[in-house]
């Protein structure tokens, strides 16, 4: 399956049965607590029991995904950045070394094609800065292979509509 | 004010490693430290701490590649309440995977909240390993780098310190297998269980 998360509503094309849309601003998502608890309590469920345990499952089970996401300092703002933090449930504690690099074992996560899109105003600086952390979740959060796109805040729409148009047909 | 604020971004606070770290600081500084750990909802009360200050040190840890969402969100805030002389930020950030590297994103991040607020990027210290190295041999390896930090800061030096365990990764890898099983079985769950490689029931499709 493919998955779109975005940290807004947002006017889609028609996607299919094969694809889910989450808008994370309709729904509940505390941040996590870092108590360890999915890890060695209760392992690949998360303690705190609110709308991130349907998101992470869906996250996990996708070979395409699609991030939508407001950057803040270089990085992903709130919304986005609560959700992937509380997606941990879906790597064990134990650690493997993965292009000579110190990574956690993955559970069932299918390897993904990742479209990570970073929208707002952002600075050169802060591109290069996304561009590095995407590169980091790619070895995380099991990416294949991944695609950078940013966007202007008033560009959003279009863009969206044009990526994902052209990402549901690959 | 002389001395250094040190704010505590880690989600659990209380009871974190970037907790012990803030106190090993603390207790390196030449000069007086006050610590405060950021909540959800004293956002304000810091920024009005924190412009008394010259030096702010950040202590935190590594959340999915970046900082923290607890940290992230006191930033926001704080950005639009710094006052007209801006203070100079420190880092010792801590991640629990081997490379102090990993970490360098998140202090881009940092840099990148400074340069837009006009704020001073101060010294810098990347811990690997953090989430064990407290409770190994290797501790000393730590509070030497703590006290290097606590030196440059106070004479306002940027300096870029990091430290890990200095032993094989593979190593690494067998030592935080056997930290990760004891951490389970003090919860009654085994290592097989741990590595159930199962995420949650799936929701039913709509
Ligand atoms: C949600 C979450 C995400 C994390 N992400 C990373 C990561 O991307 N890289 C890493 O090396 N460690 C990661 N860690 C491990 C923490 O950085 C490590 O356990 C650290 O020691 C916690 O510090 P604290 O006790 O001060 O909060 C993560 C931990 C949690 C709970």
């Amino acid at each position: 399956m493919k998955l779109i998360l975005s940290d807004h509503p947002l006017p889609l094309p028609d996607l299919g049965p094969e694809v889910r849309f989450v808008d994370l601003s309709a729904l509940r998502i505390a941040p996590c607590t870092g108590c360890f608890g999915c890890w060695t309590r209760t392992p690949g469920r998360c303690v705190i029991r609110d709308d991130a345990t349907a998101v992470y499952p869906l996250i996990a089970r996708s070979e395409a995904v699609f991030y939508i996401s407001r950057l803040c300092y270089g990085g992903y703002d709130t919304p986005m950045k609560t959700m992937l933090e509380r997606a941990i449930p879906v790597q064990q504690a134990f650690i493997r070394l993965l292009h000579g690099e110190t990574h956690h074992v993955q559970r069932s996560v299918a390897m993904k094609q990742a479209t990570i899109l970073g929208y707002g105003d952002i600075s050169p600086a802060e591109q290069e800065i996304f561009r590095r952390l995407v590169g980091r979740n790619a070895a995380n959060m099991n990416f294949a292979g991944y695609r950078v796109l940013f966007a202007r805040e008033a560009d959003l729409e279009q863009t969206v509509q044009r990526e994902v148009t052209a990402w549901l047909a690959s | 004010m002389a001395g250094i604020l040190i704010l505590n971004g880690s989600p659990r606070a209380p009871r974190s490693n970037s907790r012990r770290y803030a106190e090993l600081f603390a207790k390196a500084s030449p000069v007086p430290t006050e610590t405060v750990n950021i909540t959800r909802t004293n956002h304000g009360e810091l920024c009005a701490k924190a412009a008394r200050y010259h030096d702010v040190l950040l202590v935190f840890p590594l959340y999915a590649d970046g900082i923290p969402v607890s940290l992230l969100n006191f930033l926001k805030s704080w950005q639009d309440r710094l006052p007209p002389k801006k203070p100079r930020i420190s880092v010792l950030i801590n991640c629990g995977f081997y490379e102090p590297e990993q970490n360098d994103v998140a202090v881009a991040m940092i840099e990148q909240f400074c340069r837009r607020t006009g704020c001073t990027l101060g010294a810098v210290l990347k811990i690997g390993s953090g989430e064990a190295i407290l409770d190994t041999p290797f501790v000393f390896l730590v509070r030497r780098r703590i006290r290097a930090l606590a030196a440059a800061v106070t004479a306002g030096r940027p300096r870029v310190l990091q430290v890990t365990m200095p032993i094989p990764k593979r190593l690494f890898v067998a030592a935080s297998a056997v930290y990760w099983e004891n951490y389970g079985r003090r919860s009654g769950i085994s290592k097989r269980q741990m590595q159930s490689m199962d995420i949650e029931p799936q929701p039913p499709v709509t």
